[in-house]
């Protein structure tokens, strides 16, 4: 019998297992695979626009950081603040002033807290920067990055595309790849000692983000020593490093504290009906070795929405909760479920579940459905994400708040 | 304003457009093709990919199965390149009319159309997918036929014998003299200016746009337009094309075409050839047909949706709800002697699989206003491959295998395995204005991830030496092209997708930033 059972190992259910385990609960993790990280700019994106929390403020009561309140998101953000310090992957911003990253289109990216090997250096308008790709890599285009970039009003002097000593790779390089040669400190010498001529006349420099996965930190501040030159990582598209090194983080630390993480078991909600109340008893999971019942107290649901699998759309148009079939709100009429392009706001990212302010996933008459289960992140309805800017905020304020209710 | 002279403008760089090209270059014409947007764009891109054999027309129209399975033997010759020597299936369900089958099958011996019986037995062990309610199966030889890659080796096959073709060039106008059209004023969309053409003689061979050209020389052609949908699953579940044996109705044909399955088609009335967006109730109603010849099929990944407009020649102008009674065959108008504006056909119509006989047709009375005595070649004359067996997956999936100088290509679309180098020369031949002209040539972006992860690759060659915005708006329309195609498909695999590009374009990308408030 655990305290707290998560389930989902993306960003909010890895949050919300640190959480708990903060709190000095038992805390076991379930999720049928890894979560989204690896497609992840690694930031926490908590409002687009300039002034968050005048914009917070005003959103609908039914908005997720309306329910999860103001309280949460800030206990969250100094919880992950601690992390990440503590795990020597410091994140750098704060929400009165956003900060503002190139993106690997050379557009430019609004968010509230970033790595430091993204936003350390930091780009100005007044201040020329170079681009540099990476021979072999996959997905980072310097000379479109830089015209966007200029487009935006930057200045980029100069672009270039620098080799990795060896014998020419016979595949196309992704970012995870080039990261393993930076792992090793005679290999970052051999890298830099390379580069360093090709430099001439570059104090500030962005690279794609492959400055090694694990000590990651270590690694960007002995590339940047080695180079002289300032840097800064530009996330790639998947797989993304400064994702990954987030998950890497919070797993990391979810261990440490203790929290028992089962990942590969896809789960399938189990109720409990011998008591009065509604309540659910855990999850029975889909083990190699067979069904096995996993009991525990409160359970968070993090599975996240559509992309993510915590919903699923049936060709009949309904969607369902893919572990306890619980209700999801969402447009009868499929037609009304997407917009005719991707850069509309789309109702079917608003699609979720329904919750009160404790997280507890509702039923049309507002009660929850049982009283010991929480929901967090993707999986809730009301917020679309993408155009809010409000993914990484959104799933540490409910995330919060489930694990505060859950143990009150 | 620029100009120059023909022998023969062609309007439209369809399969009738281009079949009509190739057969007049063949006879020694002078010959130039223009179209407002690329090849095959309209109509002939936006079919099934059947190759008939006829012997869906047995009953309701022998001469259209005459021709068509005249004409699948020609093509079979002309260009193995593009077809796929599937087979036809026609099979009758217990539920279906148990009178047709004898009907059908006497209609196809008087055509001379070989028909095969086949046992439970042979149809099971053939197609184990199909389902079991079947009574009686048929085999014939229909296939599978990419109207890509036919019309990109016959648009190479005519350049290579002078004939010109210049695509994203709009017909904007005609000049007529003493009732006779002399020349049409064309606008360049690539030099923004408008090219006078001098021709003997225009054929408008436009499709479902055919009245909206003749209309340009004050001419009404009664077309009434119908849309048919067509829905791509991702695998295929049979290698044979499925007919259903039964009175032509909607939905009763499956044609696995390379590495996906395509069911269709509808039959809406709609009133232009604009009129390409599709009704929800067309895919429940296409994938409960393709349920009920392949269980399961509905859940498989469909991979994407789309309809063409077919033009209807409709004298009568009778309303009607349904359109398939209207004549499917093809229509060659002199416009001279309908109208009394001389040097001026107009020829649309028809079927893919019967597009070198309209050209035979159209090309024969060309001749003769020419004085031309040179006979039809085209049954005999080869369509040059350009690119052997390119438009096939597990070819280009074995090139990429060759040791030598491609084994360090990288390729750009995973999906359908387009490597940087097949890119570049696309790139080269001039040929592309837009990533879209790129997907027609080289098939990128068109598998399961429908160009999430590809376009911007793409973008990123195309455009390395264009201005930022130029290449931001192809890339945006693109994009969005693709996700159009998928709308109608939201649901389990198909969804997961489009959240997944919307995430990485969004997000990871941030491509909205640029769009400021245009978004």
């Amino acid at each position: 019998m655990t305290d707290v059972l998560v389930i989902g190992a993306g960003f909010c259910g890895l949050y919300a297992a640190i959480a708990a385990s903060k709190r000095n609960a038992r805390v076991t993790l379930v999720a049928s695979g890894h979560g989204g990280l690896s497609i992840s700019h690694g930031c926490i994106d908590v409002w687009s626009s300039s002034a968050p929390s005048r914009a917070l403020s005003r959103l609908k009561k039914t908005h997720p950081y309306r329910l999860a309140g103001k309280d949460a998101l800030n206990t969250a953000l100094e919880t992950l603040d601690l992390i990440s310090h503590d795990a020597d992957y410091p994140f750098i911003g704060t929400l009165s002033k956003p900060t503002i990253l190139p993106t690997a289109f050379g557009a430019i990216h609004t968010t509230a807290y970033a790595p430091l090997s993204l936003a350390q250096t930091g780009i100005q308008k007044n201040i020329p920067i170079s681009i540099a790709s990476i021979a072999g890599l996959r997905d980072f285009f310097p000379t479109l990055l830089s015209k966007n970039l200029e487009m935006n009003g930057y200045t980029v002097r100069r672009t270039m595309q620098l080799p990795l000593p060896g014998p020419v790779p016979q595949r196309d390089l992704y970012a995870t790849d080039i990261a393993q040669r930076f792992a090793d400190s005679s290999n970052r010498e051999r890298i830099s000692r390379l580069w360093r001529p090709r430099l001439a006349g570059v104090d500030r420099l962005g690279l794609p983000a492959v400055l090694g996965l694990h000590h990651s930190q270590r690694v960007f501040r002995s590339v940047q020593d080695l180079l002289g030159v300032e840097l800064f990582e530009i996330p790639t598209p998947p797989p993304s490093l400064p994702g990954l090194r987030l998950e890497n983080m919070l797993s990391d630390t979810a261990i440490k504290m203790g929290v028992d993480i089962i990942l590969g078991s896809p789960a399938a909600g189990r109720i409990d009906h011998s008591g009065k109340n509604k309540r659910v008893s855990g999850v029975s999971l889909q083990t190699a070795g067979g069904e096995q019942n996993l009991d525990a107290h409160s359970v968070i649901l993090a599975t996240g929405g559509l992309l993510h699998g915590g919903l699923v759309a049936g060709r009949n148009g309904n969607i369902v909760e893919s572990v306890f079939n619980l209700p999801v709100e969402y447009a009868e009429s499929h037609q009304e479920w997407l917009k005719p392009s991707p850069f509309d706001e789309q109702p079917y990212e608003k699609y979720g579940l329904l919750v009160n302010s404790r997280m507890q996933p509702i039923d049309l008459h507002g009660d929850p459905i049982f009283e010991n289960l929480f929901a967090a992140g993707g999986i809730i309805a009301g917020a679309d994400r993408q155009i809010e800017g409000s993914r990484q905020g959104i799933d540490i304020a409910t995330a919060q708040r489930a694990v505060e209710a859950a143990l009150e | 304003m620029p100009s120059l002279s023909t022998e023969l403008l062609v309007v439209g760089a369809g399969a009738t457009g281009l079949g009509i090209a190739w057969d007049a270059c063949l006879r020694g014409l002078k010959v130039v093709v223009v179209d407002q947007s690329g090849i095959a764009q309209g109509t002939s891109g936006r079919y099934h990919g059947l190759l008939h054999s006829g012997g869906r027309y047995a009953v309701s129209d022998p001469d259209t199965a005459r021709e068509c399975a005249a004409e699948n033997a020609i093509l079979r010759r002309i260009a193995p390149h593009a077809i796929e020597d599937t087979g036809g299936l026609y099979v009758s369900l217990d539920t279906d009319p148990p009178d047709y089958v004898p009907e059908w099958f006497g209609a196809c011996q008087a055509i001379g159309i070989d028909v095969d019986r086949l046992s439970h037995e042979d149809v099971r062990r053939r197609e184990p997918s199909l389902t079991t309610d079947i009574s009686q199966a048929f085999l014939l030889n229909d296939g599978a036929l990419d109207s890509f890659d036919l019309l990109r080796s016959l648009a190479g096959s005519i350049r290579q014998i002078g004939g010109q073709i210049w695509l994203h060039h709009q017909l904007r106008g005609f000049v007529i003299e003493n009732n006779r059209i002399v020349a049409a004023q064309v606008f360049s969309e690539i030099e923004q200016d408008t090219i006078l053409i001098g021709a003997d003689i225009v054929v408008n061979s436009t499709g479902p746009w055919a009245d909206q050209i003749a209309a340009l020389a004050d001419i009404h052609i009664p077309i009434t337009h119908s849309r048919g949908t067509l829905v791509a699953i991702a695998n295929r579940l049979t290698h044979t094309v499925i007919h259903r044996c039964r009175p032509p109705k909607d939905g009763d044909a499956i044609v696995p075409n390379w590495s996906a399955m395509v069911i269709g088609t509808t039959d809406i009335p709609v009133a232009s050839a604009e009129e390409l967006s599709i009704d929800p109730a067309e895919i429940d109603f296409l994938l409960h047909q393709g349920e009920e010849l392949i269980p399961g099929v509905s859940n498989r990944r469909a991979l994407r949706a789309w309809s063409g407009i077919r033009p209807l020649y409709n004298p009568g102008q009778r309303n009607s709800d349904t359109t398939r009674d209207v004549s499917r065959s093809h229509v060659l108008i002199n416009h001279a002697v309908t109208d009394g504006i001389s040097g001026f056909l107009s020829v649309f119509g028809g079927k893919l699989t019967t597009f070198r006989l309209m050209a035979e047709y159209a090309v024969d009375f060309v001749a003769k206003e020419f004085d031309i005595a040179d006979e039809c070649s085209t049954k005999s004359v080869p369509i040059d491959p350009q690119r052997k067996n390119y438009f096939i997956l597990p070819s280009r999936a074995e090139r990429l295998n060759q040791t030598g100088e491609e084994r360090n290509d990288s390729v750009i679309c995973e999906c359908e395995i387009v490597t940087r180098s097949q890119i570049e020369a696309a790139l080269q031949s001039g040929n592309h204005s837009s990533l879209d002209d790129l997907r027609r040539e080289t098939r990128l972006g068109m598998g399961p991830c429908q160009a999430g992860f590809c376009a911007v690759r793409a973008s990123a060659m195309a455009y390395a030496s264009d201005e930022a915005q130029n290449a931001l708006s192809d890339l945006v329309s693109f994009i969005e092209r693709r996700w159009r195609g998928t709308l109608p498909l939201a649901w389990g695999p198909s969804m997961r997708q489009m959240a997944f590009t919307r995430r990485l374009y969004l997000e990871l990308l941030d491509i909205q930033q640029l769009l400021g408030d245009d978004s």
